[in-house]
């Protein structure tokens, strides 16, 4: 029995070797939950990765291997024996006739006259004349609200994008206030020619008509300027509705985007 | 118990080797239908802008790979197609990859600039045929979708009050209101065009860029594994990344039309 005693305290130093968390290791390992346990946490991670794998390849890698480049590049070659060519030079004499033309075509697009741009999403507005940027600043453009009524009407308040051109210029205008601007306040709708639908000194000293009863005006509300807040029209401060009543003219272009 | 044992074993690990077998022939057969489409799209490309010799008019196929004559092709191209666009009364884009610039315009006008920051593209632009590609660019491309971050019209439903009573004035608008910019814009080609805010202004900028591609790039796989699934070459759809200033992205979004058109100069 001595004898048997001996080899198992011999083997005590052995396993005081064994480090602290080696030690654990077999203890986790040795235990049957606890290496179940772990069995399926690892079989739910290997799982968890194929599935992450095969998605990054169907989102990713399918991608990247059809950017794989393309047998059928074009190799320039640039040979002299093809540039003294009498049909090549016939070639390029036609495109760059085909060039020339369309770029003078293009550039007859801008217009040599004044005209206005207006940048609804930002709420600025460039003047032109000449090709030429003479002025920039802040204006206000539709607040997008669209105001409904329990009886089904409703309003889009939204600058319209795209060319217009000025249909008419308007020193001191007054306001014929529409339907909308009665119901938006709860008031009751008066007749068409009611004295109540006209104000005066509200829209600035000019106006300036794009059609479908959108204008170009000044405004009380000052603090508003580079805000969206209009019910579509186009409001200026004092001075640049000036600067613009005498720089465009009637049929002068107006670009809203 | 002990040969059962065993048996159940191998028996396991022999369906597995079958499923790992299945799934790599599968993966195999995926990736080759995915490698098709480029290759079918390119030569769809070529049957509709390749180069046809005209008996009558015959030219030598090497002035092609001429970079003086394909120069001159890429200047006519862009002009063709922004000259096509300018004749509609529609607000336009056009993209000049090598000046890196983006300019929304009105009936020819160049009514705003934007700088490019980075650009990205498939290799189809870069490493296919010039002439085909240059010769589709004579066109230019219509929006079919848009996918964005916000919105393309930010409307907001007022009800009207019954009498004076129930009358708010509006409010201000909040200026500061803040939501990061990315939209991709498909094209009736087929052609992709993303288009990322480069500054990152706010501390999730770059995580909500990175969740917007994941949710566009699980998008296109699943259209993708359903025709390959179903044995057809899936649509290959080239695209063009670019990352331009917050605001400039806003404006351009905004202000094209949800089928615009867009013309391209590489």
């Amino acid at each position: 029995m001595d004898e048997m005693k001996i080899p198992d305290d011999g083997a005590r130093p052995d396993n005081a070797r064994i480090p602290a968390d080696q030690s654990l290791y077999r203890k986790i390992v040795d235990n049957k939950k606890v290496s179940e346990v772990l069995h399926k946490v690892f079989n739910w991670l290997l799982v968890l990765v194929i599935i992450a794998s095969l998605l990054a390849f169907f989102m990713y890698g399918v991608a990247a291997l059809q950017e794989i480049p393309l047998t059928g590049k074009t190799i320039i070659t640039n040979t002299e024996e093809l540039k003294k060519d009498a049909l090549y030079k016939k070639k390029i004499t036609l495109i760059k006739r085909d060039i020339q033309r369309l770029s003078w075509r293009y550039n007859s697009y801008t217009s040599g006259q004044s005209y206005m741009v207006i940048n609804t999403t930002d709420n600025l507005f460039y003047l032109y004349r000449n090709k030429k940027l003479i002025r920039q600043g802040h204006c206000s453009t539709g607040s997008f609200k669209m105001l409904k009524t329990e009886e089904g009407r409703s309003w889009v308040f939204k600058t319209p994008k795209g060319k217009f051109w000025i249909h008419g210029k308007t020193e001191n205008p007054p306001w014929r206030r529409p339907d909308w601007s009665f119901i938006e306040e709860g008031l009751p709708i008066p007749p068409q020619d009611h004295y109540s639908r006209w104000e005066y000194g509200v829209l600035g000293d000019y106006a300036l008509s794009l059609g479908d009863g959108y204008l170009i005006h000044g405004t009380i509300y000052k603090r508003f300027l580079g805000m969206p807040v209009t019910h579509g029209c186009v409001r200026l401060n004092d001075n640049d509705l000036e600067a613009i009543f005498n720089t465009l003219n009637i049929g002068s272009k107006v670009y809203i985007f | 118990m002990e040969t059962e044992r065993i048996y159940t074993s191998s028996d396991r690990s022999s369906k597995i080797i079958a499923w790992i077998i299945i799934v790599i022939f599968f993966l195999i057969y995926y990736a080759v239908m995915a490698m098709l489409a480029p290759a079918k799209k390119m030569k769809a490309l070529k049957s509709e802008y390749g180069y046809r010799q005209d008996e009558n008019n015959p030219v030598d196929e090497r002035i092609f790979t001429d970079s003086t004559y394909l120069d001159f092709l890429r200047e006519k191209s862009f002009l063709q197609s922004r000259v096509t666009m300018a004749a509609t009364d529609s607000i336009c884009l056009s993209i000049s990859l090598p000046d890196s610039t983006l300019n929304l315009e009105i009936c020819g006008v160049t009514v705003h600039r934007a700088q490019i920051r980075r650009i990205n593209v498939s290799t189809v632009f870069s490493g296919g045929n010039n002439y085909v590609i240059l010769s589709m660019l004579s066109n230019p491309f219509t929006i079919s979708k848009n996918f964005s971050s916000i919105e393309k019209e930010p409307l907001m439903i007022k009800m009207a009050p019954r009498d004076t009573s129930e009358y708010v004035p509006d409010i201000i608008p909040d200026t500061a209101d803040y939501e990061p910019v990315n939209f991709i814009m498909e094209m009736d080609n087929g052609i992709r065009l993303h288009i990322y805010q480069e500054d990152k202004l706010k501390p999730g900028d770059g995580l909500y860029r990175s969740l917007f591609n994941i949710y566009h790039s699980l998008r296109y796989a699943a259209k993708t594994f359903v025709r390959i699934i179903t044995f057809r070459i899936p649509d290959y759809q080239p695209y063009i990344k670019l990352r331009i200033p917050r605001s400039d992205a806003k404006i351009i979004y905004r202000a094209l039309p949800e089928k615009g058109q867009i013309a391209l100069s590489m």
